[in-house]
């Protein structure tokens, strides 16, 4: 058999070197494009992409600034706590791009061990985003213990929120960038997956579970699986969870608290450790609703290291007695 | 059907079968669920059923597919080495080819065909004693290691650096993304692996290849001890090789022959034990002399070669076979475990160094690639045998992909349930490096990490605060409590301390009988 010839060396070489030219010339457009700013002052001007800021709602009057629901459907709750807050279309504009978070750990149980977020929740979650006109809505996290793609699978939530029209991604790791952190007390910039960044809503469902330094994991914690380099931020753990918060705020944050674990946390494994609490709590506040969950585990806001420093910092409200509470028997 | 047709279809079965080789390689994996045919090629290998069952003493019912390329090579000779082999194609695509009617004086001497027969009986009588060093040597082996911890990963690193360079550029997101999801996924999985023995391991490919330019298919004629076996059942297979008359002489088959046996000084016949009956022989004769013929009913074995070994040699085969034996047994790990030798869950169950024919199956499979082919960590007689490295990637809990892929029962095929309940070893905090510990820092990563039900690692209250931490909390400090520990690693991998983790996973207390001694 003869090989006959396609393209010559030569010529070969004149297409990569054109195709690298190509490349180089993207590259220079992007380059071209304004830094942010990001040094004068305290306030963020990253492109934090909520369309409303959680911090400058005014808790006492007016809207319901967060909702709790008790019933036995956690689809039903998860409903009526989004209602509560307005409405999903409150969130969420037609054509939007929406990131869903809860926490998916491991894939070393299934959700009944109250150690990942329940996919009802996660289900209901993606079925509202999509029928307020979401344009897309993919749900992740990045395990440390097993592959992304089995802890989907484990948790039930792969299943249920692609019966509900939404798509589960893997975090590719080259979307990984180091990031400024204007508001970082402790940590000035970190690793953060960018598409959690990029994305017009940010929707963040932890279970609120033990874990064994942070006391319990709830919101702020569970924005530690956008990050790479995760064991360095248990140097000083509060702290950095707040200072990332402070970056990755969530436009929405639902608790899932319908099955909780109080102790082995946060990998569980023990159903005796679980309790069966059937609570749905939502805010726009990420640090007020992390501050109600406490109270289901007979803990204040006062005894977690990191809600008590985020409020500090302003980036929402622990004082659950200034902020207008809607509870629901459903 | 004419030459041609046999030559173009023997030519299809090995891209076909090269590509199913690499199609389980890929795909056949436990994040997207394992299939079943994950070690085709380990049960279609003869020697490899041989030495395990012999050096395990255990029968390997999942071998005995073996049975089947037995059968074929009696009847159509050696055309696994011809026809299947992976890497016996790889070998035959990298040869140089020659065109050239020359009698080929720079190629080594036919006795040099001896040594793939001492290969084989020197295995062959290792494994008799319960060792299977050599199988390393076995090409499917040999393939899948080099596939598994150098190339493969190699390649997913290439890809991986051009991708991260490429995803600086956000414009480019959306292609690349499509790229990423359809292409990079399912050939990678999402999986970053570092090798500890990458370089030899490829190396000793490369030599392999290299060996091609002293003489095509190197490997296959003088040094592969599966090509030994299926020669020496080939002495007895049915379809032969014959050379009619009147043959012209002209040399073309002989300079076309990728064994090269067919030999000139013997009218052009060859040895149907050499022979990988690759057809290009009677391609290249323009007189229609030579054929693969029937050896009914008229059958008999091949006659007799310079090369074949003679009784002497099989003896002196068998000593060379004893020596190593002994050698081995004086090794180091014969009176204590190196302390980080880990191998892989369920092995402590079985005879794993015996049955263990170190095909880097597991090695392939292990989602977080901690298990890694070892060099002489365990010995020299444990060359290329998996242990786990749990600083480079920890055991899952959940995860029973070795188990299930181990092709000879050295990971025995344990439920998870047994699986938890066995330990791989035992974890071991270095105080004088833990943060909480040493720095009086805060961490409790291994304890977080931990994925029993009831925690190995249990914290304790230490006294006052430790640095940067805020409120009443006081410094936790972690413990691990000997008997939950089942040694996944789990905390060894994540322990943020720089370089080696300041929690390790140690051997467990030996169960082997130490040599004795003072």
């Amino acid at each position: 058999m003869t090989i006959r010839k396609l393209i010559s060396r030569r010529e070969f070489i004149c297409w990569l070197g054109m195709a690298g030219a190509g490349a180089a010339l993207i590259a220079c457009a992007k380059n071209d494009l304004p830094t942010p700013v990001l040094s004068n002052s305290t306030q963020t001007s990253l492109p934090v992409a909520s369309t409303l800021s959680p911090t400058q709602t005014d808790g006492s009057v007016g809207k319901t600034y967060l909702a709790v629901a008790r019933g036995e459907s956690p689809a039903e709750l998860t409903r009526r706590v989004v209602e509560a807050l307005g409405g999903m279309q409150r969130f969420v504009n037609t054509g939007n791009d929406v990131i869903i978070k809860p926490n998916m750990c491991t894939d070393n149980h299934t959700f009944e061990f109250a150690a990942t977020t329940n996919p009802e929740v996660v289900a209901e979650l993606v079925r509202q985003c999509l029928s307020a006109g979401a344009r897309r809505v993919r749900v992740m996290d990045a395990p440390f213990g097993g592959s992304p793609e089995s802890a989907y699978r484990k948790s039930g939530i792969a299943d249920a929120v692609t019966a509900a029209g939404g798509q589960m991604e893997v975090m590719n790791p080259a979307k990984y960038a180091e990031t400024p952190i204007p508001q970082g007390v402790d940590i000035k910039k970190w690793w953060v997956y960018q598409e959690v960044l990029n994305a017009d809503v940010l929707i963040n469902v932890p279970i609120a579970k033990h874990h064994g330094e942070a006391g319990l994991t709830l919101g702020c914690k569970n924005l530690m699986g956008t990050l790479q380099r995760r064991n360095l931020i248990h140097e000083n753990l509060h702290q950095r969870i707040a200072d990332i918060t402070s970056l990755v705020r969530p436009d929405l944050t639902v608790v899932d608290a319908y099955r909780i674990l109080t102790r082995n946390g946060p990998t569980g494994g023990n159903l005796n450790d679980v309790k069966l609490t059937k609570t749905i709590i939502a805010s726009q506040d990420i640090v007020a609703a992390d501050a109600y969950a406490c109270t289901l585990f007979g803990k204040t806001a006062a005894d977690i290291g990191y809600i008590k420093l985020a409020s500090r910092m302003g980036i929402g409200t622990d004082d659950l007695s200034s902020i207008k509470i809607e509870e629901l028997a459903v | 059907m004419k030459a041609a047709t046999w030559q173009r279809l023997r030519q299809l079965t090995q891209v076909l079968v090269l590509g199913l080789f690499i199609f389980l390689f890929t795909q056949s994996v436990y994040l997207v669920q394992s299939s079943p045919l994950g070690d085709l090629f380990y049960r279609l290998d003869p020697l490899v059923a041989v030495t395990a069952m012999l050096a395990g003493r255990l029968i390997i019912p999942t071998l005995a597919l073996a049975i089947g390329t037995v059968f074929v090579t009696l009847v159509f000779g050696r055309v696994w080495c011809g026809w299947f082999c992976p890497l016996g194609t790889i070998l035959e695509w990298t040869s140089p080819h020659k065109k050239k009617i020359t009698i080929k004086v720079s190629e080594p001497s036919p006795t040099w065909r001896k040594m793939k027969f001492f290969l084989l009986m020197a295995t062959l009588a290792l494994a008799v004693l319960g060792n299977q060093t050599l199988i390393f040597l076995d090409p499917n082996t040999i393939l899948t290691r080099t596939m598994a911890g150098a190339i493969w990963p190699a390649l997913r690193y290439g890809t991986f650096s051009l991708e991260n360079f490429l995803f600086q550029f956000k414009l480019l997101w959306p292609i690349l993304d499509a790229i990423h999801a359809v292409l990079i996924v399912p050939l990678f999985h999402n999986i970053q692996s570092v090798f500890i023995a990458a370089f030899p391991i490829f190396l000793f490919f490369l030599g392999l290849i290299a060996l091609n330019w002293s003489a095509e298919r190197f490997w296959c004629r003088y040094l592969c001890p599966l090509g030994g076996l299926l020669g020496w059942l080939s002495r007895y297979s049915l379809l032969r090789r014959e050379v009619h008359q009147p043959c012209k002489q002209c040399g073309l088959c002989s300079a076309q022959c990728p064994t090269g046996t067919i030999d000139p000084r013997n009218g052009y016949c060859s040895d149907s034990a050499e022979c990988i009956v690759c057809t290009d022989c009677v391609k290249s004769c323009n007189q229609g002399d030579v054929s693969f013929r029937w050896q009914l009913p008229h059958w008999k074995p091949a006659e007799k070669h310079s090369y074949d070994p003679s009784r002497r040699d099989a003896l002196v085969t068998i000593a060379a076979a004893i020596t190593g034996a002994t050698l081995a047994g004086i090794e180091p790990i014969a009176r204590r475990s190196p302390e980080h030798l880990i191998r892989p869950p369920g092995a402590t169950l079985t005879d794993f160094e015996s049955l263990c024919i170190r095909c880097g199956e597991c090695v392939r499979v292990c989602p977080t690639q901690g298990l890694q082919p070892s060099l002489v960590e365990s010995g020299w007689e444990n060359l290329m045998t998996p242990h786990l490295m749990a600083r480079l990637g920890y055991c899952v809990y959940n995860c029973s992909a070795c188990i299930q892929s181990c092709p000879s029962s050295a990971i025995p095929k344990i439920t998870l349930e047994e699986k938890h309940a066995a330990p791989m070893g035992l974890a071991s905090i270095n105080r004088d490096r833990c943060l909480p510990w040493a720095y009086n820092t805060s961490c409790i990563v291994c304890e977080e990490m931990c994925p029993l039900p009831d925690k190995a690692v249990v914290l304790e209250q230490g006294e006052g605060q430790g640095l940067g931490q805020v409120g009443n909390a006081s410094l936790l400090k972690p413990h691990v409590i000997r008997e939950k520990c089942i040694g996944c690693g789990v905390c060894e991998f994540h322990c943020p301390v720089g370089g080696d983790a300041a929690i390790q996973v140690y051997s467990l207390p030996d169960n082997k009988p130490p040599l004795s001694g003072i």
